[in-house]
């Protein structure tokens, strides 16, 4: 069961393993990345800062078993590195989950929505689809903080 | 000489190495590394990787990051298939002191652990070594 997708850059780090998990009492994370994927030290780095205890998935978004982990027992939390990568998760099955933002870092072209999320005005655009499509959207780095909707975008 | 690089979220890094400092004078071939909202795990390695480059000096680079888990530790560790590093996650005050001393001492791996021990050694219930001081015979 999918309980949240969360929209990170950091991917699994200290908000994530400290905040999250025991806030969502999840038993799997699934990350869905292709540079982690492909990175084995990088995986090592990650699966190491999890608590023994949580299974780590973590694949390619094409090769993501969405729909596998939608379907068992497992609570489960799905990490995607970009807001970009949502909709082609939800493409290979990820089911409507509530969509959390997370971290998304600064850059030319981004807008400060939040303190640790700045978009570009096509990913307000994606998230505004997304949301239409059954993903209520927040942003909230952790959960003791104050989420806030789409409407923070200003769109 | 080992450099050394602190790592973490937010300030900690640096008020940790500005405490040291007030305490045993300023702390050669140190430098510090934050993480804060906004950066992308991409820029965080390469400030890291700048940082280490600003310390290294030929006998490798002992980072010392907060939280285990965390960006400063994860991005670090990343680094070390490419770097001469040993990261120690969870440091304290003691830790850093502690470098700081016994880093001209002993090569880089070798550090990273004894530091390690030393750290978790000086984790103590102050007031429970009173009481048991207190109620020693005078000597």
């Amino acid at each position: 069961m999918i309980v949240l997708t969360r929209v990170d850059n950091r991917l699994i780090h200290g908000q994530v393993i400290e905040a999250w998990l025991p806030h969502l009492a999840v038993g799997r994370i699934l990350v869905a990345d292709d540079e982690a994927a492909h990175n084995a030290l990088m995986q090592a780095a990650m699966r190491m800062a999890v608590p023994a205890g949580v299974k780590v998935d973590i694949t390619p978004v094409d090769k993501a078993d969405f729909k596998g982990a939608a379907a068992d027992g497992v609570r489960t939390l799905v990490l995607l590195r970009e807001v970009k990568s949502v909709a082609q998760a939800r493409e290979r099955g990820l089911p409507a989950t509530p969509l959390n933002l997370g971290n998304v870092h600064a850059g030319a072209g981004r807008k400060a929505v939040t303190r640790a999320v700045f978009l570009s005005d096509e990913e307000v655009r994606d998230l505004k689809q997304l949301q239409d499509g059954g993903m209520p959207v927040s942003f909230q780095a952790v959960p003791l903080e104050k989420p806030l909707g789409l409407e923070a975008t200003g769109a | 000489m080992i450099g050394i690089v602190v790592a973490s979220h937010g300030k900690l890094a640096d008020e940790m190495v500005a405490t040291a400092s007030q305490i045993v004078g300023p702390l050669a071939a140190t430098t510090t590394c934050s993480v804060q909202p906004g950066i992308s795990a991409d820029q965080l390695r390469a400030d890291l990787k700048a940082a280490v480059a600003t310390v290294e000096t030929g006998d490798g680079v002992l980072v010392l990051a907060d939280l285990f888990g965390g960006s400063p530790c994860t991005q670090s560790l990343n680094l070390c298939g490419s770097l001469n590093l040993e990261v120690l996650s969870g440091v304290n005050l003691p830790i850093l002191l502690k470098a700081n001393s016994l880093r001209s001492q002993m090569p880089l791996a070798q550090l990273a652990k004894t530091l390690a021990e030393y750290g978790q050694r000086n984790i103590t219930v102050a007031s429970e070594l009173l009481k048991a001081e207190q109620q020693r015979p005078l000597h």
